[in-house]
């Protein structure tokens, strides 16, 4: 029992060190304004956790090189601290716990909407503020939390806007449509939202398949929806089923006379690079692109925020993931200066009150914090490049119809 | 019309399943093999798969080779890899208990994992080709997509050679000789650890190759690493361990599979079907399809 | 195939048999020690809790929930030798089962935990029954296949589960059964779970049972060949350490209110559980434990000090461990303070090839 002994003694001597109590932000003597996020820099989200993360160090950038926060007459640097959740949900949680302990009070959202709504109850159990910019599915909303605000536009929209884009410039416009979903939440909620408003637009919905959550062998689902015809196939879906989708249909054969639309794949650019000349006529749909409309004091207009976004990344061309978390991280950016405070619950009272125009489209909260006043834009991949088709308004280029290029 | 529809339906489902399991079976062949002959539960198999995909990936872009053509690039230095890891590393704890085998390659996976995400990020990516997407058309409205088929051919044609070079060659023997009995080998004048060596560097050649060939038909990315190692799993426990038909059958089966199950069910009970099969076979037959393996799997009281 | 004993020389076993006729009836305060210590930690827990911030008590509950978990796997993995690689979905099992129970039937929490514990047990019993005639690995792979199938037909019926989109327990709204027990809450629960835990392997370890499930470790057919009725041993052993797994997964639903499939019934938690028990000595009672707090200790500080690198340094850390403490820490402590030959590198003369 030698062992128990020694174990028993460090845990008493453990438990004599340290002190209870809650760490309190420093920031303001110091001079830093400082924030926690918790993203998913490895597992199997690694991926898009980098992209927001991308954004997040932008905003930090941008907002330093101009002189930083000014809180009540001073000047503070944006510091962001990034912790790894490993895409696990009860990590994130945790790691946001961990961020209260050391008095950190304000949160940007961790990448995907498991993760946001494990870490959305323990910012509203400990009065944080978190804004949000990738956890999209709207169960999140419904929970009456006070503390978390969404910068995009809400799952049901994914889907939905790219059956509006083809009920508005599809020519000739598609009578069928068959989705294609993964299994997780956030893509059946899309999903919901897109067959919704297929049916009240009057397309007729053949059929809709589910796949398993990251699965890249769709051809099960592919080979039941053949037979039926459908003139577009919607898939609501990440980056693997998304290209497995366009890449099977392919090798079994299947052509949908209008093609392919996809709610979050087509906008990253490793869609269009794995999928090489298959990706072009592909539909898309997107939080951002860069003819969105608006304009802020910090990132200028959105074509502004690409030129700044290429500088920081040699000439990479930004995608929603990015811009996005840009926005979430300006949200609380405006809401600490609108506060005049790093206070918690008055930085919460700013940002619920808020009413801006930004690169990323308006920035004003429903009552549940969802960003209801912005829609979402439809791109398509044309010569390998998403553009935007959808608004009319604020597109680049007009829709290529039907989409299928082979 | 309907019934015409039917069964083109099934006999596409049957073809994609069969082109699906012979990638399972490349995939799994060196995980049964060294699980086979060494006892040791390659956790890190799937990484060793990813691994692959990447080089054929950047052969690709750097010198435009077509990924099937740089199979024989990828498979040396996997094997030199391979080679070197059993050696160095895996040798140094062979004698332990099995679970002590299984966790060391556990922290190889964890290093070769997230060493992948450090080099290449953690994008995903596909090996581009002209014909990957491209399929042949067969009667009844069948298609045969010519990346798959490729791939699977080429997992039947190392399959066989495997076999053909553990029965008629010198290497071969010894390999299957140590994993009868290591004692008696040695006293027959095998060096264990060179023939253990030889055996995880042919694994992890094996492994690379199916990446090369995963890579080219679909799209990686690090966090694949672990479904891969559970695709080895059971396609490798189906067919049964050790035996080099074994993988394939294993991952025909799973092919086929999880192709029926789909059209029969939801697609998201795929997988459980697949498991459900596995679960049943070994309850049956636990020695797999094929046949015997080296280790006794089940105890006889 | 050499086998190497890890179950055998159970340093944490207060009654290992020192002479002939002494075999169940070790001195007094052999007996009592154990006990005595583990009333001192759990005593000595709750002091801890009183030094920590709340964030802290959620990274210290996670760490307490890992170690029942080690314990709970040793039972069958360590003792009797049966690397179950299903785990994991004992866990999701029972996690899914409160969930259900507190969100459907408006159950309150604290008869949900031993409802989820038995039905997990129960189940645990019936697959044991076929699936544990499958010697080493097969068992595990079986086992394994049985977890992910669990975890696809939860992921099946959203009805019931809410599917991939995971279900949420009420906690908070009128209609609560039980209210949220706050960080200070889950972390009393979660250790007095550990202790509780620790105290049933206290109790195996020094049983009848105990030997009958090393016995079937050490040679199975010789086993049965002395009378132990191997199959019972054996399906008892996998039913209790599912039970108590069960338990600790019902608990862990609570705190996380959402939970999710993909995180439920993911494999990395069954391996850690071996990580932890290998490392710290398989088939003891303290190496779990020991193992359980450095492998989540070691985890913790590196994801927090190195947050883009930490999963590769815990990667080269294990093979490190593995290679020089193959018998597990508390194992190598005890045969190194007997035979007086500390050097790790011993170990690697023994067990390279």
């Amino acid at each position: 029992m030698r062992s128990a002994a020694v174990a028993s003694v460090l845990v008493l001597v453990a438990a004599g060190c340290g002190s209870k109590g809650e760490a309190t932000d420093t920031g303001a003597k110091t001079g830093t304004l400082t924030v926690g996020a918790s993203l998913s820099l490895t597992g199997s989200l690694a991926r898009e956790g980098t992209l927001t993360k991308e954004g997040y160090q932008v905003c930090q950038d941008v907002v330093n090189k101009k002189g930083g926060v000014s809180v009540g007459g001073k000047k503070l640097t944006l510091q962001i601290q990034y912790q790894d959740d490993t895409s696990a949900p009860d990590t994130a949680g945790q790691l946001v716990d961990q961020f209260n302990d050391k008095g950190v009070r304000l949160i940007l959202g961790p990448y995907g909407s498991a993760t946001t709504a494990s870490t959305a109850a323990v910012v509203e159990r400990n009065g944080q503020v978190m804004v949000d910019s990738s956890g999209a599915d709207d169960s999140i909303f419904t929970k009456g939390y006070k503390r978390t605000f969404a910068v995009l536009s809400p799952a049901t929209e994914y889907a939905a806007s790219m059956v509006q884009a083809l009920y508005d410039l599809a020519n000739p416009r598609p009578k069928t449509l068959a989705f294609v979903s993964a299994d997780d939440g956030f893509s059946k909620t899309a999903t919901k939202g897109g067959v919704d408003k297929a049916k009240q637009l009057g397309f007729t919905v053949v059929d809709t398949e589910y796949v398993p959550n990251g699965t890249s062998d769709v051809s099960a689902a592919l080979t039941k929806l053949k037979g039926k015809n459908p003139d577009v196939i919607l898939g609501s879906a990440h980056l693997a089923e998304g290209v497995a989708i366009v890449k099977q249909s392919k090798e079994l054969g299947i052509t949908p006379s209008g093609g392919f639309a996809e709610t979050v794949a087509p906008p990253t650019p490793d869609f269009a690079q794995t999928l090489g000349p298959a990706a072009n006529g592909v539909l898309g749909s997107t939080q951002w692109t860069v003819k969105t409309t608006g304009k802020d004091d910090w990132f200028g207009t959105a074509s502004d925020y690409a030129t700044t976004f290429k500088a920081a990344f040699s000439g990479r061309e930004p995608e929603y993931h990015g811009a996005e978390a840009t926005a979430a991280c300006l949200v609380l950016v405006l809401g600490v200066q609108k506060a005049g405070s790093t206070e918690p619950d008055k930085v919460r009272d700013a940002i619920a009150g808020l009413d801006e125009q930004s690169f990323f489209g308006p920035l004003k909260f429903a009552p549940n914090g969802e960003n209801l006043t912005k829609t979402m834009a439809v791109v398509q991949i044309q010569n390998g490049k998403p553009v935007a088709v959808w608004p009319k308004e604020s597109a680049e280029a007009a829709m290529t119809w039907p989409g299928t290029t082979s | 019309m309907a019934r015409d529809h039917l069964m083109s339906q099934f006999l596409q489902a049957t073809l994609y399943g069969l082109l699906q399991g012979g990638v399972f079976a490349l995939v799994a062949v060196g995980f049964s093999l060294v699980w086979g002959v060494m006892n040791v539960v390659n956790l890190a198999h799937g990484a060793f798969v990813v691994a692959g995909a990447y080089l054929a990936f950047e052969l690709h872009s750097w010198t435009g080779i077509d990924p099937f053509l740089s199979v024989p690039v990828v498979a040396v230095a996997l094997f030199a890899l391979g080679y070197l890891v059993q050696r160095y590393l895996v040798n140094l704890v062979i004698n332990a208990p099995v679970f002590i085998t299984l966790l060391l390659t556990f922290g190889l996976e964890l290093v070769i994992v997230n060493g992948m995400i450090m080099l290449f990020t953690a994008n995903y990516r596909s090996i581009p080709t002209g014909y990957a997407t491209t399929s042949l058309a067969l009667p009844g409205d069948v298609r045969l997509p010519l990346g798959r088929l490729i791939a699977a051919l080429l997992a039947v044609g190392l399959t066989l050679a495997l076999g053909y070079l553990m029965r008629h060659t010198r290497i071969g023997l010894a390999i299957l000789a140590t994993g009868m009995d290591r004692g008696a080998a040695r006293l027959m004048g095998i060096k264990a650890a060179h023939v253990y060596a030889l055996t995880f560097g042919l694994a992890v050649a094996l492994a690379g190759i199916a990446g090369a060939a995963v890579g080219t038909i679909g799209t990686f990315s690090p966090a694949d690493a672990g479904r891969f190692t559970l695709f080895s799993f059971v396609a490798a426990v189906l067919g049964g361990l050790g035996t080099m038909s074994g993988a394939l059958y294993g991952g025909l089966l799973l092919g086929l599979a999880e192709a029926w199950g789909g059209q029969l069910l939801p697609g998201t009970l795929v997988n459980a079907v697949a498991f459900a099969v596995l679960v049943v076979v070994l309850a049956v037959r636990p020695q797999g399809l094929a046949g015997r393996s080296f280790y006794a799997a089940r105890v006889e009281v | 195939m050499p086998t190497v004993d890890t179950a055998a020389p159970a340093t944490g076993s207060p009654a290992r048999p020192s002479e002939p006729g002494s075999v169940l009836r070790p001195p007094r305060w052999r007996r009592t020690t154990p006990w005595l210590l583990l009333v001192l930690a759990v005593v000595a827990g709750f002091g801890l809790q009183t030094q920590l911030y709340t964030g802290q008590e959620r990274t210290a509950s996670t760490i307490l929930m890992f170690v029942s978990l080690a314990v709970a796997w040793n039972l069958i993995g360590g003792y009797a030798g049966y690397a179950c690689f299903g785990q994991v979905g004992f866990f999701g099992l029972g996690g899914y089962t409160t969930a259900v129970l507190m969100t459907h039937a408006r159950l309150s929490f604290w008869l949900a935990l031993p409802a989820s514990a038995v039905l997990v047990g129960v189940f645990a019993a019936l697959i044991g029954a076929p699936l544990l005639r499958l010697r080493g690995h097969y068992f595990a792979v079986a086992m394994l296949g049985v977890a992910e199938g669990l975890r696809e037909v939860v992921t099946n019926v959203p009805g019931l589960t809410g599917g991939g989109a995971g279900i949420t327990v009420p906690t908070v709204d009128a209609g609560a059964p039980t209210r949220w027990l706050g960080n200070d809450g889950f972390y009393v629960l979660f250790l007095l779970l550990a202790g509780v835990l620790v105290g049933v392997g206290l109790l195996v370890s020094t049983s009848r049972a105990g030997y009958a499930l090393r016995a079937i470790n050490q040679d199975e057919d010789a086993a049965a060949a002395m009378g132990i009725n191997t199959t019972v041993a054996k399906t008892m052993a996998l039913a209790v350490s599912a039970a108590l797994t069960g338990a600790v997964g019902a608990a862990y639903a609570f705190q996380q209110v959402t939970i999710y499939p993909e995180r439920l019934f993911d494999v990395d938690i069954t391996v850690l559980m071996v990580v932890m028990v290998m490392l710290g000595g398989a088939g003891t009672v303290i190496g779990p434990v020991i193992g359980a707090v450095a492998v989540a200790f070691a985890s913790e500080w590196l994801r927090q000090h190195y947050p883009l690198v930490h999963t590769f340094l815990l990667g080269g850390l294990i093979i490190a461990a593995v290679i020089l403490l193959p018998q597990g820490f508390t194992t190598y402590v005890h045969d190194a303070v007997r035979t007086r030959r500390f050097s790790p590198l011993a170990n690697l003369r023994r067990y390279r090839l």
